[in-house]
């Protein structure tokens, strides 16, 4: 299935027909979101409401379209794709098909910034907490990535070119770091904290808003902007530094600027929806067995596959324990590790090589 | 050379904030007397409708409303700080009825704009406002009259009961409650819990009065606190034995190990305040002071 | 002194307190095939590092056609040089045709694909276009790669000006017959008008093909010029160690190997 290229050896047509299946399983994968749910408001209804035919619905059922599952398609279509384009990303730059968004430390970064908003957010940072009222602890998460990265960065940018291992071992440290830090909160934590620290990691969409989707739309939207310029550097970029800069590519400023709109992507992402796994690694994975290596066909298609993995999830999340909602990070690690395992214990004849 | 941080930070500042600030909905603060599908949210609210026989009238509650038994038959809409907005709306609920401090607060959000009449009902872990809780749930669901009726016994229970305590002779003991020995590491109820609160309602005077919470109280605390009676929470079949208790060296040298006293309650029924708390109390009181108080 | 062509001047470079390269200078002429030999530690690779602007030096002055290399963006030297690596390890399995597209998209092909296939028949490697890259044998990589170099400059001139082929050791893990036609590549490149530099470990093919050869040891250019000059004994035996290696017959009954005598 996967491996076969055309006979020719150029895969632009498997790519091209690949993005279409992704287009359509997102569509999907929406609909699905739209129209499925505990209050049995279905796609006719949302048929009726597109229509412009909305006063046939009763005022729940059009505040479950609008306050509900439209604005929590957006969010995971926006966190999904963001997500899944960010690994895709990673991995090229990291040369490492193991790479995800994290080791830039916005993950962890954003989760010390949330549970210190949510420890202390009553006592020592109150004043702060009362002033931003509801936005409080996304403000945190997200500046709390951004620092992380930065911090990351300027460590492992010495003599003025970034080596990726440089960037590996920081992150490993800043990591332990902020680990650490993060545990001396929990232990300052009382129960009903704790309980939120507990929830927030493990993700959820359930708080989606429309301002919440607006204020992570520009982020999103930068690292999906960006990947058709990029897409060609990241494919050099994995015959190594210096074949990429032989080929033209300007490899110091192309990992900047990867490296920013990947922090921004996932800093808001894990800022709105909590940290959700898996979804950085497996779909970019998949994808690549399915149209092969080539950022210009794999970038979009992660942001498809990923916006797709992410609704369908979350509709799972939503249902299997209604009128009780499952963590989505729960979800995505359940399905994603076991195809992870599949990926890397069935396809290791296939060539993927762990390169230093 | 590097990355301007400052313009960056300062866009992201402008364009996240500006993004996230929304305008909030109008709160709806009035109950329903004549609901008959009730939300109910947080185990002390439950039980409060449970002991003025509105319990048809409830079609879901969450996952911290276990008593009385009865209520676990009813579908669990999750914890009460990480409730579904569409799982609460998909039980065509007509009040939605919730103790202080449930969420997140978006999904508060998105109830509020579905106009379905929402009641938060104030929790603080104080004996005093016992009355008022019931109070207000009563009002919220048109039982008002039943409710002062059970406020006024509660309240009156409970004066009895510090009455009785002040009667007790003798020095005050000391109490550590014990939340859990997991790893044997003691973790305590320090001031400022339901535990500290309900232990000196009872009479007695809590052991571990310098830490603020449940917090792991190290060894040398445990012997320094020289507790008289250790109290820790059942649920269901599941409680500390008094070997599990007194088996950690840190526990052996104190009066409590001594004399064997460990007092075992049930969890919602020694910290819920609410109406069955003076009976969680006194009974408490009864097993420290064995004989001072029936 | 023709600006058509790529030089450096007084280039040193030091890392560690170590001297790589100690004063070199080099002149890369139109038409000529240079070939850099030396000792492992000599400074070869550092050398073309230097030339193809992947390294800054610490002291000297790299310029190509008259423009210092320091002013240039990377696009506009991937239009003027192509570098062939030595061996590259892969972490995705890009397929044959994939690599060496890319050589042509650095040279802003409008249809690389089609480029890219042209290349790879030119190392012959027709046929090749699917295999995946990591599944090619050591010598099979190299000549995609060379492929890959080849598709970046497909052209000689171009616009009035020679383009450059950097080669870093470029027959290792090729076998015998494949280094000879890869080297006849280039040449042809050169003869064409095109710029080549290649490092070469081989002695004997370095004497074949090289029009200007350059000996160096320890960071310096011990000698330079046509190989009639710069290959002999004294030279050889001064920067190898090893004595009476050129123009000599070996004992009667130890076979012998030329790959310059070979039938045309």
């Amino acid at each position: 299935m996967p491996f076969r290229a055309s006979d020719d050896g150029d895969r632009t047509r498997q790519g091209v027909a690949t993005l279409v299946l992704l287009a359509l399983l997102l569509l999907i994968a929406c609909l699905i979101s739209l129209g499925v749910g505990p209050t049995g408001v279905g796609l006719k209804d949302l048929w009726a409401y597109a229509t412009g035919h909305s006063a046939s619905l009763t005022t729940q059922e059009r505040v479950i379209l609008e306050a509900v599952r439209l604005p929590r398609t957006a969010l995971g279509l926006l966190v999904g794709a963001g997500l899944a384009v960010s690994g895709a990303m990673m991995q090229g730059l990291f040369r490492n098909p193991l790479a995800d968004p994290g080791i830039v430390g916005v993950t962890s970064g954003a989760s010390l910034a949330a549970v210190t908003a949510i420890v202390l957010g009553g006592t020592v940072l109150s004043p702060m907490a009362l002033f931003f009222g509801n936005y409080f602890l996304p403000l945190m998460a997200f500046f709390g990535g951004l620092l992380n990265t930065w911090l990351l960065y300027i460590i492992a940018m010495r003599a003025g070119r970034t080596s990726t291992t440089a960037l590996i071992l920081s992150g490993i440290a800043i990591g332990a770091l902020t680990a650490a830090m993060t545990g001396l909160l929990i232990f300052m934590a009382d129960d009903r904290q704790l309980r939120d620290i507990t929830f927030w990691s493990l993700g959820s969409l359930g708080g989606a808003t429309f301002g919440r989707v607006s204020s992570i739309l520009p982020f999103v939207l930068v690292v999906l902007a960006i990947m058709p310029f990029v897409a060609r550097g990241l494919d050099a970029l994995i015959l190594g530094d210096a074949a990429a800069f032989h080929m033209g590519i300007p490899v110091q400023r192309l990992k900047k600027i990867v490296i920013v709109a990947v922090a921004a992507a996932c800093g808001a992402s894990v800022a709105v929806a909590g940290s959700i796994g898996f979804v950085g690694i497996v779909v970019p994975h998949l994808l690549r067995l399915t149209m092969g290596p080539s950022h210009r066909f794999l970038l979009p298609g992660s942001a498809l596959g990923g916006g797709a993995l992410l609704l369908i999830a979350d509709s799972v999340a939503r249902t299997v324990a209604a009128p009780a909602e499952l963590p989505i990070g729960v979800i995505t690690a359940l399905f994603g590790a076991p195809i992870f395992l599949f990926l890397l214990l069935g396809r290791n004849g296939i060539g993927m090589r762990d390169v230093q | 050379m590097g990355f301007s941080m400052t313009f960056r930070g300062f866009l992201t500042v402008a364009l996240f904030g500006a993004g996230l600030v929304a305008g909030s909905a109008a709160a709806a603060d009035k109950g329903n007397s004549d609901a008959k599908r009730i939300v109910s949210i947080g185990g002390t609210v439950t039980e409060i409708l449970y002991a003025l026989g509105a319990e048809d009238r409830i079609v879901a509650r969450d996952s911290t409303s276990f008593y009385p038994d009865a209520a676990n038959a009813k579908p669990d809409v999750g914890y009460m700080r990480a409730l579904s907005a569409e799982g609460i709306l998909g039980q065509k609920p007509d009040l939605i009825l919730m103790e202080e401090g449930s969420g997140p607060p978006p999904v508060l959000e998105i109830l509020k704009a579905s106009e379905v009449p929402m009641v938060v009902v104030p929790t603080p872990p104080d004996a005093t406002k016992i009355g008022q809780k019931i109070r207000d749930v009563g009002a919220a669901v048109g039982l008002s009259d039943k409710a002062a009726a059970l406020a006024t016994k509660t309240e009156d229970d409970l004066k009895k009961l510090a009455a009785d305590v002040a009667k007790i002779p003798g020095p005050k003991k000391k109490v550590l409650f014990v939340l859990s020995l997991s790893n044997n590491r003691v973790m305590a109820g320090g001031a400022g819990t339901e535990a500290g609160a309900v232990i000196e309602m009872a009479g007695g005077i809590n052991a571990a009065p310098t830490i603020n919470g449940y917090k792991p109280l190290s060894d040398e605390a445990v012997i320094a606190a020289q507790p008289d009676v250790v109290l820790s929470m059942s649920r269901g079949d599941h409680s500390i034995t008094p070997e599990q208790a007194f088996a950690l060296p840190s526990m052996q040298t104190t009066p409590a190990a001594a004399n064997k006293a460990l007092i075992s309650m049930d969890g919602l029924l020694l910290l819920g305040f609410g109406p069955r708390t003076p009976e969680a109390a006194r009974s408490l009181a009864a097993q420290i002071y064995p004989g001072a108080v029936n | 002194m023709s600006d058509a062509m790529i030089s450096a001047t007084h280039i040193t470079v030091v890392r560690s307190g170590r001297k790589l390269l100690d004063n070199v200078g080099i002149d890369l002429e139109p038409g000529k095939f240079t070939v850099v030999i030396g000792p492992n530690g000599a400074g070869k690779s550092t050398l073309m590092k230097v030339l193809s602007g992947e390294m800054t030096a610490d002291m000297g002055h790299v310029s190509y056609y008259g423009t210092s290399v320091d002013l240039c963006q990377p696009v506009d030297l991937a239009k003027r040089r192509a570098v062939l690596p030595q061996a590259t390890q892969l972490a995705f399995p890009f397929t044959a045709l994939e690599i060496a597209r890319m050589g042509a998209v650095a040279h802003g092909a409008l249809n690389p694909t089609e480029e890219g296939r042209k290349a790879l028949s030119r190392v012959g490697l027709r046929g090749f276009e699917s295999r995946p890259y990591p599944s090619l044998s050591g010598g099979e990589q190299q000549r995609v790669q060379f492929a890959r170099a080849l598709a970046q400059v497909p052209q000689p001139v171009a616009d009035g000006l020679p383009r450059a082929l950097f080669l870093d050791e470029p027959t290792a893990s090729l076998d015998l017959g494949h280094q000879i036609s890869v080297l006849e590549i280039a040449r042809d490149f050169a003869s064409a008008g095109g710029i080549v530099l290649a490092i070469l470990h081989d002695l004997n093919l370095a004497a074949e093909f090289a029009d200007h050869l350059v000996v160096l040891n320890h960071g310096r250019v011990v000698a330079e010029g046509p190989c009639a000059d710069t290959v002999n004994d004294d030279i050889i035996s001064a920067v190898y160690g090893i004595a009476g290696t050129v123009g000599r017959l070996p004992a009667a009954h130890i076979p012998y190997v030329l790959p310059q005598s070979r039938h045309r």
